[in-house]
C-alpha cells in the first residue's frame, strides 16, 4: 500500500449492533484500514449509542423493514439525512465507501448528498424484484455518481447488471484466514460429524432441512452426529426434534474463535443448508479456510462462492433428500472428501483480508485520481443556501 | 388564476429538472475524464515497464525489438489509435511471458511482478472507464438531453476497446 494516509468514510446501512454479514465486513475493513494508519470514520444506524467503538458515528436508531426475505434494520428520513450531511461536511473525507447503496438507507442518502470519489459495494444477490424495478429510474442518477462499483460475488454482480444496468468489479468479502489455518482436531467433534455454525433458530438458516435429512443419513451412517454452534435457545429447538434423534444432536452455544478453528478442522462435513437471504456466505469462506469439506444449498451466493461446486458440494436448496444423498456420498468416500477440503482450503486464501483489502485499496486509489476530496453535492449546497444554512 | 399557478409550478419544476439533468450529465463527463486519466496513467506506466523488460535479460533480441516497437507505438498513439496500439503491446508482452521459461535475477522478477500488478489494475481501470462511457452514452441518448442539448459542445465519449483477454 502507498505511504499516503487517507481520510476514509465508510457508510454501513444496517444497524451496527445487530448481527449480519455486511456489518462484520464493514467493521473488519474499518479496523484493517485503521491498523494501516488511515483515518476511518463509519456512519451507521446504532441502537445503543454507549456501546460503539470510537470510529463509529451514530446516524440514529434503525427501523425494521422486511427486505430480501429477511428483516433489515435500516434508517432513512429527513433527520437521518441531515445527520448524513453533517457527517460528510465535518469528516473532510478524501473518499467515501458506501455499502449497499441501492437500498433505501443512509448509504443511498450519503450517495445522494456527496460529491467526489465515491466507491460503492453491492452485497445483495437477489432475483429480480418488482420494488427495485419501480424505483430504478430514481435510483439511476444516484448510483451513477459512484466512481467505482464493487460486487462481493458473481451473483451480486449479476443482480447489479440486471437491476441497474451497470457493471462492477468483483472483490469478495474478507476473512482472517490465518485464524483458521491451524485448528487442532478434537476427538469429541471428529468422526462422522456434521457441523453447523449460525443462528439456528432462524428458519432461513435451514437447520430444519438438515433435521429432515438426518433420518435418511442415519440409515446409512448409523453413528452420524450433528454439532451445532451459535447463539440461540437450544431448549426450544430441541423440542422440535424427533425424540429418536435427540442423542445425535449437540449444541455448543456461542464458541470462541479458537474453538471455531478447531471445530472446522474436526468435523467431517460442514453443512450450510440456508434457504436464502444470504448475501455472501462468509461462514463458508471461513469453513473452507478451516479445512472443512463443505456441503451447501445451491442459493446464488453459495454457488458463486463455491465456484459452482468446485470447492464444496452443492445440493438443491430445501430438498432434504438431495442433502442426504450428497452427505452420505461424501461420508462414505473419504478420499473424495479430503480432496474437496484440500482444494477448498487453498482456494479460501483469496478471501484473506491481506488480499481483499489490497484490492479494495487499489480501487480507492483509482477513484481518487484527479479529485479534491468529498464535498456536499451542488444540489445540496443550493438547497442549504436557500434554507439559510451553511453548507460547507 | 389557478391555471397560472399550476403553469408556474410546472415551469419551475421543468427548469429544476433541466438543471438537475445537466448537473447529472456534467458529473458523468467528469467521471469519463477522471477514469480515462487513471487508465492513461496506468497504461503509460505499463509501456515504461515494457521498455525496461525489453532492455533486461528476460527478452531475447528479437522479442526485445518487437516489445520496444510496440511500447513506443503505444506511447505515441493518438486517442483514436490508442486502444489498438495498447492491444499490440499486450500481445507482444503475452508472446514473451507465455513462453513459460524461468526468469532468474531479482531485478527481472521485480519487473515481472510490477507488470502483473499493473495488469490487474489496468483490468479494473478499463472496467471503470468503460462503465462511465457507456453510462454517458446511454444518458445522452435520452430525448430530454438531446432536445435541450444538455451536453453542450462536449464530445461524445468513445468506447475504449481493449481486448481484455489479451491482458
Amino acid at each position: 500500500m502507498t505511504l499516503k494516509k487517507l481520510r476514509i468514510g465508510l457508510v454501513c446501512p444496517y444497524g451496527w449492533d445487530t448481527p449480519g454479514g455486511v456489518q462484520n465486513h464493514v467493521r473488519d475493513l474499518a479496523e484493517y484500514l485503521i491498523a494501516k494508519g488511515h483515518y476511518v470514520s463509519v456512519l451507521a444506524p446504532v441502537i445503543d449509542e454507549n456501546a460503539i467503538p470510537d470510529y463509529v458515528t451514530s446516524a440514529g436508531k434503525p427501523i425494521s423493514i422486511p427486505y430480501n426475505g429477511a428483516v433489515a434494520r435500516v434508517l432513512f428520513g429527513p433527520i437521518a439525512f441531515s445527520r448524513v450531511r453533517h457527517w460528510i461536511t465535518n469528516g473532510k473525507f478524501d473518499l467515501l465507501h458506501l455499502h449497499e447503496p441501492a437500498i433505501p438507507s443512509i448509504s443511498l442518502l450519503a450517495c445522494w448528498a456527496a460529491e467526489g470519489p465515491l466507491v460503492g459495494t453491492f452485497h445483495a444477490a437477489a432475483k429480480r424484484q418488482k420494488a427495485i424495478f419501480a424505483i430504478g429510474p430514481i435510483l439511476e442518477p444516484v448510483i451513477e455518481k459512484l466512481s467505482a462499483r464493487i460486487a462481493v460475488s458473481e451473483a451480486a454482480r449479476e443482480t447489479l447488471t440486471e437491476h441497474l444496468q451497470t457493471d462492477a468489479v468483483v472483490v469478495p468479502n474478507g476473512i482472517y484466514a490465518d485464524r483458521y489455518r491451524d485448528g487442532e482436531v478434537r476427538a469429541q467433534w471428529s468422526g462422522n460429524t456434521l457441523g453447523f455454525i449460525g443462528r439456528f433458530e432462524e428458519p432461513r438458516k435451514g437447520l430444519s432441512v438438515l433435521l429432515e435429512a438426518l433420518p435418511i443419513i442415519a440409515r446409512f451412517a448409523p453413528d452420524v452426529r450433528v454439532i451445532v454452534a451459535g447463539p440461540g435457545d437450544s431448549k426450544d429447538f430441541e423440542d422440535q426434534i424427533d425424540p429418536q434423534l435427540h442423542h445425535r444432536f449437540e449444541f455448543l452455544g456461542r464458541i470462541s474463535e479458537k474453538d471455531k478453528a478447531d471445530f472446522l478442522s474436526s468435523v467431517a462435513l460442514y453443512i450450510a443448508p440456508n434457504t436464502g437471504g444470504e448475501s455472501f456466505g462468509i461462514i463458508l469462506a471461513e469453513a473452507l479456510a478451516g479445512g472443512a469439506a463443505v456441503v451447501a444449498s445451491d442459493i446464488p451466493a453459495f454457488v458463486s462462492l463455491l465456484g459452482n461446486g468446485e470447492y464444496g458440494a452443492l445440493f438443491e436448496s430445501e430438498n432434504p433428500q438431495e442433502l442426504a444423498k450428497v452427505v452420505i456420498d461424501l461420508l462414505r468416500e473419504k478420499d473424495k472428501r479430503l480432496s474437496l477440503a484440500r482444494r477448498g482450503k487453498e482456494y479460501a486464501q483469496r478471501f484473506d483480508w491481506d488480499v481483499v483489502a489490497e484490492n479494495i485499496f487499489s480501487i480507492y486509489e483509482m477513484a481518487l485520481v484527479g479529485s479534491n476530496g468529498i464535498s456536499l453535492s451542488s444540489e445540496n449546497r443550493a438547497w442549504n443556501r436557500f434554507l439559510g444554512r451553511e453548507g460547507d | 388564476m389557478e391555471r397560472y399557478f399550476f403553469l408556474v409550478l410546472f415551469v419551475i419544476f421543468a427548469l429544476w429538472y433541466l438543471s438537475y439533468s445537466a448537473t447529472r450529465l456534467d458529473r458523468l463527463h467528469h467521471r469519463v475524464e477522471t477514469s480515462w486519466a487513471n487508465l492513461d496513467g496506468l497504461l503509460q506506466r505499463r509501456a515504461a515497464v515494457a521498455l525496461e523488460i525489453a532492455k533486461s535479460d528476460i527478452a531475447d533480441p528479437a522479442s526485445s525489438l518487437l516489445l520496444t516497437a510496440a511500447a513506443h507505438q503505444a506511447r505515441d498513439a493518438q486517442m483514436k489509435t490508442r486502444s489498438q496500439a495498447e492491444s499490440g503491446l499486450s500481445g507482444a508482452l503475452g508472446l514473451l511471458l507465455n513462453d513459460g521459461h524461468l526468469v532468474e535475477g531479482v531485478i527481472e522478477r521485480d519487473l515481472l511482478r510490477e507488470l502483473s500488478e499493473l495488469t490487474d489494475k489496468i483490468r479494473i481501470a478499463i472496467a471503470m472507464h468503460v462503465d462511465a462511457v457507456t453510462r454517458t452514452q446511454m444518458v445522452r441518448a435520452k430525448p430530454v438531453f438531446k432536445i435541450f442539448r444538455l451536453a453542450g459542445r462536449a464530445p461524445l465519449p468513445v468506447t475504449y476497446e481493449f481486448e481484455a483477454d489479451v491482458l
